[in-house]
């Protein structure tokens, strides 16, 4: 029986992390320590986590019932791997592009990342940013040069065997990612398995027209506890252009928070979660535009079968002098069983006149009118509610450029489908 | 062989179909005329076994099985085919998808081969052509955006791919300029067929010009109230439902 993660413990670990670590990295853990020891493991008390209680999440029992597939492999692209939490050398093939773990890069007296990790769109009350600051130990740190594209992908393949917390405070990863001028990228990160208890926190910057791509696939066993964050830095006509796709976990969560920074910079987010059984799956957003014409674009589309609970928070915030923003979030769910949930709360923050920003949110169950029309043709009732369900999912994979990414996420999808498809309601 | 006795059908607790007792032979056509609101869209949605037509009494007879109880892909694949007043949009699917799904489901239903795919492709295209619809058409999602025109002439093709044993046209001529339904029309007629029925329903004469039919039903209020042959259809554009339907009972 492995312990539950207590604050007291965590805050032990940071002290000792701390005492070890180089200079620089002492004072960024003992700044993000005292603010976490401030706030705690959030619960539901916290306005952003009300729907969302990790405290809870870590107390409760979970169950593995669902069986783990191999975690997808990707033709041509270099690999951080990570296993159970630890970066596995063996079946890594970073360095290839220049990446550096983050361990190495957090041993060094004088870091050119040290001004930039846990600086990126800094989050300074966020008590999950804070703690997974406080013990980072594993990840990995790319900077791609300006001017320069990256022909290949990379691929950091997060791979969980076992539903147990490993180490009774989790496993704390982190991730950044620095396009300088003109540089391009795609980042595919796979989650798979089960994590005790793990955070992952991702920075990206990106200077002056950089573009990156970032494709985030999850595709936990149902006993997975993991909270994420993308923080994100976009500069003058950059571009971030994001893909999420996500089936839950015992909790699942991942905060995109990244910000405008640069006129003309934009964020295009399209994001697929399909969830069943007791699942949690929780996507929030904040896309602040801190620049004038800035633009962004968010479609979140979710099914949700069982007694799952979907959560999609989306705030938009506008700074004072950030005219001409153009700012869009939809949130579309489709309920496949009368004890499914989904809760959305949109947010929009605007300190400036000259702007447009829309949101909109539908929730239904799949159309009984098209489910007659494909099955009075012929096809099986649980096929024709797998057609319906793709469809309803289909603008979003499409938005996945890449074939051989776009072939791993249908995958998960078309999998999905054939376990959940067929048991939703009848309803008519 | 379609046979229908004394069928009783309640839609959200309402009985709709009060007694409704039909036979159609195989290679006959058969028109169904009616009233707004006699019930003829919920015989056909009956037919295909829509979730929420109960049968309460009597049955539906299909080539000696009584096909009440079977859910409407089972029926689809034992040939009953029904044409929509009204077909379904659906966004995301491929006109082309859902042909080759639908196709190759009935196969997998009654047990024959699937087509492969260049036997599909070849069946589609010759069968769009005859009925003006281009490969374009094809690839779009299934009737998103189409004209009224352009959804009846794909459920024709729909008609002509998977070959039904009954073929039932809720008003198929609704929404049609006269060159529309001449096509749809000639469509229907192709398919005619010593081991294939038909049951039209129309409002109006006009496409019973175009597909002649051997017996002409006139149901109100839930009922076959008379029977006989195409004169009827005449009298009916003549008198109107109310005389001629008063004058039977
Ligand atoms: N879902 C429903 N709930 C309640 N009543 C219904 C429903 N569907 C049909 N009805 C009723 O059943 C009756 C028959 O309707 P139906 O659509 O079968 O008529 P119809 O003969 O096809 O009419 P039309 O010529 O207008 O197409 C009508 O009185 C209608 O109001
Ligand atoms: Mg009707």
């Amino acid at each position: 029986m492995a312990k539950m993660v207590s604050l007291d413990n965590l805050l032990a670990n940071a002290a000792v992390r701390r005492a070890e670590a180089t200079p620089w990295l002492g004072a960024l853990i003992g700044e993000a320590t005292e603010k976490f020891a401030h706030v705690g493991l959030p619960n539901r008390r916290n306005e952003a986590w009300r729907y969302s209680d990790l405290s809870k999440a870590l107390h409760e029992a979970t169950r593995s019932e669902s069986e783990q597939g191999a975690a997808p492999t990707l033709a041509g692209a270099c690999v951080a791997a990570f296993e159970n939490g630890v970066l596995d050398e063996s079946q890594s093939t970073y360095g290839a592009m220049g990446a550096r773990s983050l361990r190495q890069v957090l041993a060094e007296n004088a870091s050119p990342f040290a001004s930039i990790i846990g600086r990126v769109n800094g989050q300074p009350d966020h008590p999950i940013i804070n703690l997974n600051t406080a013990l980072m130990e594993e990840g990995l740190v790319l900077r791609v040069p300006a001017d320069v594209t990256l022909a290949t992908p990379l691929h950091l393949r997060f791979n969980w065997r076992g539903g147990e917390p490993r180490s009774e405070d989790g496993r704390h990863l982190r991730i950044l990612v620095v396009l300088e001028d003109g540089a391009r990228a795609t980042l595919f990160e796979s989650h798979d398995g089960a994590p005790g208890f793990a955070t992952v926190v991702t920075e990206v910057r990106l200077a002056a027209a950089a573009k990156l791509t970032h494709i985030r696939l999850e595709n936990f066993t149902d006993a997975a506890r993991q909270t994420a964050a993308t923080l994100g830095e976009i500069g003058e006509k950059a571009l971030y252009r994001g893909f999420y796709f996500s089936q839950g976990g015992h909790f699942a969560r991942h905060e995109a928070l990244l910000k405008l920074a640069g006129e003309e910079a934009h964020v295009g987010v399209d994001a697929a979660y399909m969830v069943a059984d007791r699942r949690h799956c929780d996507n929030t957003t904040i896309i602040e535009h801190a620049s004038p014409n800035t633009t962004s674009n968010q479609v979140f589309r979710g099914v949700l079968a069982g007694s799952a609970r979907g959560v999609y928070q989306g705030c938009v915030k506008v700074a004072k002098g950030a005219q001409k923003t153009d700012a869009r979030q939809l949130s579309r769910a489709m309920l496949l069983s009368h004890k499914a949930e989904i809760i959305t709360k949109p947010e929009l923050e605007i300190f400036a006149d000259d702007v447009k920003c829309s949101h909109g949110a539908t929730a239904g169950e799949l159309d009984a009118s098209a489910l007659f029309f494909l099955r009075a043709r012929g096809i099986p009732e649980a096929e024709a509610r797998a057609m319906l369900v793709e469809a309803f999912l289909v603008e979003a994979m499409d938005a996945v450029e890449s074939e051989a990414m776009r072939g791993l996420v249908a995958n998960c999808a078309r999998l999905w489908m054939r376990r959940h498809a067929g048991e939703a309601s009848h309803v008519e | 062989m379609l046979e229908i006795k004394d069928l009783h059908v309640n839609v959200h607790g309402k009985e709709i179909l009060k007694g409704l007792s039909l036979k159609v032979p195989p290679g006959e056509v058969h028109a169904i005329m009616g009233p707004n609101g006699a019930g003829k869209s919920t015989t056909s949605y009956t037919l295909a076994g829509r979730a929420g037509y109960e049968v309460t009494s009597g049955e539906i007879g299909f080539h000696g099985e009584d096909v009440t109880a079977l859910s409407p892909e089972e029926r689809a694949a034992r040939g009953i085919f029904l044409a929509f007043q009204y077909p379904m949009e659906i966004p995301g699917v491929t006109s082309m998808n859902f042909l080759k799904t639908a196709m190759n489901s009935q196969a997998k239903l009654r047990g024959e081969p699937e087509l492969d795919a260049a036997q599909f492709l070849r069946r589609v295209r010759a069968a769009a052509k005859e009925l003006n619809i281009s490969e374009e058409m094809l690839k779009r999602p299934l009737n998103v955006g189409f004209s009224g025109g352009e959804k009846k002439r794909n459920e024709t093709l729909q008609m002509a791919l998977l070959k039904p044993r009954l073929a039932i046209l809720d008003e198929m001529d609704s929404g049609l300029d006269i060159d529309a339904m001449k096509l749809v029309a000639e469509g229907v007629n192709k398919l005619r067929a010593p081991d294939r029925s038909f049951l039209v329903i129309t409002h109006y004469q006009r496409l019973l010009d175009y597909i002649t039919p051997d017996v002409i039903h006139i149901l109100s209020d839930g009922k076959i109230v008379l029977s006989g042959d195409k004169s009827l259809a005449l009298q009916l554009e003549e008198k109107g439902y109310d005389a001629v339907i008063n004058k039977a009972a």
